[in-house]
């Protein structure tokens, strides 16, 4: 089973109201692999995304994560909870402390005990470089240290696979290394991770392959370094040249 | 002055009690009432949310004057007696309940969308993250409006007292040591103050409580 991709789409159409924004998207996510998704906005990327865990329920198409369908229903929280997901805007939850925060779930979902969960909790701060603000509440934190805290409330489940939606494209500049800092030292750990960002110093550098996205199609994929040497598609070229020589 | 209160102390304090009575059972009934009423207006199921609609319109719109009276005099007709404490804390606490599932509701609409998102995609079901993530928050955001709400509470209890002639409440009392030694003002001076005892603890209690528990966001 564990040569099986991790994740699996198939056809995946979405549309809000009239505005078509995936229109038959395949992707296949081996285990380990890194993949950064781009594109203009509004391209359908985040939509993708959300689709992986089921915050968007696709109109068409089908998505399997370790072999099971994504869907609405029974088994879609149980998934959810090995899928870890970081927002633009972080979302902690403003009335618990930041390691309320990352214990929570493990012990409400998982059933983890709270002295075990606490301590692993403390554990993952540390590794986010944020160990002393553990007993802070988020709105004293800035936007990068929320975003790291984020992460480890995310990681504290132990997923299979973490999702970041734009992840630093809420965040002053001097805080965006920071947050990318804690995503490239997991890449090196070994996890499977879904990006979609505008960074693509860290796609470079990071991530095994580049997905470009747009309307609502994946017009081109590869190792990021050849798509950003010679881009296929007038499209891609043109988001190169935007991004690189802005 | 405060003969009428030292001589008819029993009656005061008696009457004082059972108000108090009235009003932590009223208390319990409308935020349990009214958290349930509220989740059923926001939960994702048209039946529940017209249900839960249904519920405020019904009891905001009787006066609770008519509510004490329909519960007890009403229901006895009818050939149902639930004595005059069930009917009283019932109606009280029923009639409140539609406020406070009013102020939850806004209170859960001040809950951003994002947090549902968190919650559910760290594996929590819908009503876990109600439970858990909305209504923990919405409830830290309307604690001053349900200090109000429970303040018009306690005030509305004297209607209880002098509706339903079974119930001693402090109104109750004060009328009946009023009507024994005609010192009208004075008596009615004493009721007043316990009842402002009572107001004024739950003012300070919902302070502290906004104090403690306010959210920075």
């Amino acid at each position: 089973m564990s040569d099986q991709n991790l994740v699996e789409l198939q056809g995946i159409h979405k549309a809000f109201g009239d505005n078509v924004v995936l229109a038959g998207v395949d992707l296949s996510v081996a285990r380990g692999e890194v993949i950064v998704i781009a594109g203009p906005s509004g391209s359908g990327k985040s939509t993708m995304l959300r689709c992986v865990n089921g915050l968007e329920t696709a109109d068409r198409g089908e998505i399997t994560f370790d072999g099971r369908p994504v869907k609405p229903g029974k088994g879609l929280s149980a998934l959810r909870a090995e899928i870890g997901f970081v927002f633009q805007q972080f979302h902690l939850f403003p009335h618990m402390s930041v390691l309320d925060n990352i214990v929570l779930a493990p012990v409400k979902v998982k059933g983890i005990a709270r002295d075990a969960a606490r301590t692993r909790g403390q554990e993952l701060l540390e590794r986010v470089g944020i160990a002393e603000k553990a007993h802070q509440f988020p709105a004293e934190l800035s936007g990068g240290q929320q975003q790291r805290v984020a992460i480890a409330r995310a990681l504290a489940m132990d997923p299979k696979l973490m999702l970041f939606d734009e992840p630093t494209s809420a965040l002053d500049p001097e805080m965006i290394r920071e947050v990318l800092d804690v995503m490239r030292d997991l890449a090196r750990e070994g996890m499977t991770m879904l990006v979609v960002t505008h960074e693509m110093g860290f796609a470079r550098e990071v991530c095994d392959r580049l997905v470009f996205i747009d309307g609502g199609l994946i017009v081109e994929e590869g190792p990021p370094a050849e798509f950003f040497a010679n881009a296929q598609s007038e499209r891609a070229r043109e988001f190169v040249d935007k991004i690189i020589h802005h | 002055m405060i003969d009428v209160l030292t001589e008819h102390w029993s009656e005061f304090s008696s009457g004082w009690w059972v108000t108090v009575q009235i009003i932590a059972g009223s208390f319990g009934i409308a935020m349990v009432v009214g958290t349930f009423v509220a989740a059923f207006r926001i939960a994702p199921n048209k039946w529940l949310q017209r249900l839960g609609g249904l519920y405020v319109e019904v009891f905001r719109n009787i006066p609770l004057l008519v509510l004490l009276f329909i519960s007890f005099a009403g229901l006895r007709r009818a050939g149902v007696d639930i004595g005059p404490w069930v009917a009283g804390i019932a109606s009280l606490g029923l009639y409140t309940a539609a406020y406070v599932a009013e102020a939850l509701r806004s209170g859960v609409f001040s809950v951003g969308k994002g947090q549902i998102e968190a919650s559910l995609s760290l594996g929590f079901s819908y009503a876990e993250t109600l439970r858990r993530i909305v209504l923990p928050q919405a409830f830290r955001t309307v604690i001053a409006p349900l200090g109000s709400l429970t303040i018009a509470m306690i005030k509305n209890s004297a209607i209880v007292g002098v509706s339903l002639l079974a119930l001693p409440d402090l109104l109750k009392q004060a009328r009946v040591v009023s009507a024994r030694t005609f010192q009208t003002d004075e008596t009615f001076f004493w009721a007043a103050v316990g009842y402002i005892i009572l107001t004024g603890a739950a003012t300070l209690i919902f302070r502290a409580l906004e104090k403690r528990f306010a959210i920075a966001r």
